[in-house]
């Protein structure tokens, strides 16, 4: 009875949305395999890059990956590349909640470096986004030993967070970009101060 | 006109640098930098930390390697020189390592002959036995020459000498310096060697 309904060589509806889920299926395992494994020197994958291995759909691919890793605590994130396109957008994962500070301190990073990072990040951001090697020394000296902001520097600069320029100007690099909110380090630094004195005003 | 279209261009450029600084002044990012600079001086370093771990979202990513990669430091590997071949060309045999000098090998190159150096032997333990006087004296002192040639041929000298248990050394641990003195009666069961820089 089926036959005279469907004529022979028309595909079934449920067939076909099957054969849709698995491609989804198979295209969404090759995007989790294409970021998760490094490729080059830079971590993340760019737009171009993806176009080529899942297809011109490729961002709603990434969208459904991302959901799906939502339960393992990490997600997809895009970082815009320098010509704002699609193709120059780097497409990477990340945790999705931030560590704790212990978890940071035993991926290697020292209090003293993160507190060095903290503090050049919000003070080139508050100075429009670059500042002289010079001038971010002499602040950061008032609060840290010498050897400390060299090695510290020069560490960020080489992963990646910060970038420094042939006129010697430190800018944010493409790293703290990819794995730093900004907009909400900038307000837990301000928040910091008043945070513990209301916390102490209540006790 | 050109002087027109330079002061146009000038100031092109400055409307788009207050065009940048608008654009930071009203982005969210913006805070009055001398605010922030007391804010940092005022906070603990902890505080700064917590701060940027709280914002901190790492990247994960697996680096390890793929068969691709694994062909690559194949051909890498099969391909490479030997280090003791791969700077021949300019230097020659410069990697070659240092090794020993035998007296034969002395003898082959003509320093010495063996009755030359059965002499020199007898002559410098004589000279040992005199200024030591039964005492312990200095080893650098004792195998200074008047050239560094002669200070390494009496530093070699006095190996054998040492060697034959005609005489002993002692470096004291604190000061390190080497002493030489004739040996006393038979030498004992308690023998090292010990290797100096002759300077």
């Amino acid at each position: 009875m089926s036959d005279s309904t469907n004529p022979p060589g028309a595909a079934n509806p449920s067939t076909e949305a099957a054969a849709e889920r698995a491609s989804l299926d198979r295209k969404t395992r090759r995007a989790f395999q294409v970021l998760i494994l490094q490729r080059g020197r830079n971590p993340g994958v760019k737009g171009w890059e993806m176009r080529r291995y899942l297809g011109k759909d490729y961002k709603k691919i990434l969208e459904v990956l991302s959901d799906d890793l939502k339960p393992l605590g990490l997600e997809v994130h895009l970082v815009p590349g320098p010509e704002q396109t699609d193709d120059s957008t780097r497409f990477l994962l990340r945790f999705r909640d931030p560590p704790t500070l212990t978890e940071a301190e035993t991926a290697g990073f020292r209090i003293d470096d993160l507190a060095v990072l903290a503090a050049t990040i919000a003070l080139v951001n508050s100075k429009q986004g670059r500042i002289s090697r010079k001038e971010l020394e002499s602040f950061l000296k008032g609060k840290f030993p010498r050897w400390r902001i060299d090695y510290s520097v020069d560490r960020y600069i080489k992963r990646g967070y910060l970038d420094q320029d042939d006129k010697d100007l430190i800018r944010i690099g493409w790293r703290t970009r990819a794995e730093i909110d900004e907009r909400s380090l900038m307000t837990l630094i301000l928040a910091q101060g008043t945070q513990s004195k209301t916390t102490g005003g209540k006790q | 006109m050109l002087k027109d279209s330079e002061a146009m261009q000038q100031l092109v450029a400055i409307v788009k640098l207050q065009d940048q600084w608008i654009k930071h002044r009203a982005s969210a990012l913006y805070i009055d930098p001398l605010l922030l600079e007391l804010k940092i001086q005022l906070i603990s370093k902890e505080e700064l930390a917590e701060s940027l771990a709280k914002s901190w979202h790492p990247i994960a990513q697996i680096d390890q390697l793929t068969p691709k990669g694994l062909e690559k430091a194949f051909v890498y590997w099969r391909e490479l020189v030997p280090f003791s071949e791969r700077f021949k060309d300019q230097f020659g045999n410069y990697g070659q390592q240092t090794g020993m000098i035998g007296l034969e090998e002395l003898e082959s190159l003509s320093i010495f002959t063996k009755e030359e150096f059965e002499s020199r032997l007898n002559a410098i333990s004589k000279e040992l036995v005199e200024r030591s006087n039964g005492k312990e004296i200095d080893y650098r002192d004792f195998i200074n020459g008047k050239d560094p040639e002669e200070t390494a041929l009496r530093g070699y000298l006095i190996a054998f000498v040492v060697t034959e248990g005609r005489a002993t050394i002692r470096t004291d641990p604190l000061t390190e310096q080497i002493f030489i003195s004739v040996m006393q009666g038979k030498p004992g069961d308690e023998t090292k060697s010990v290797a100096i820089a002759v300077r």
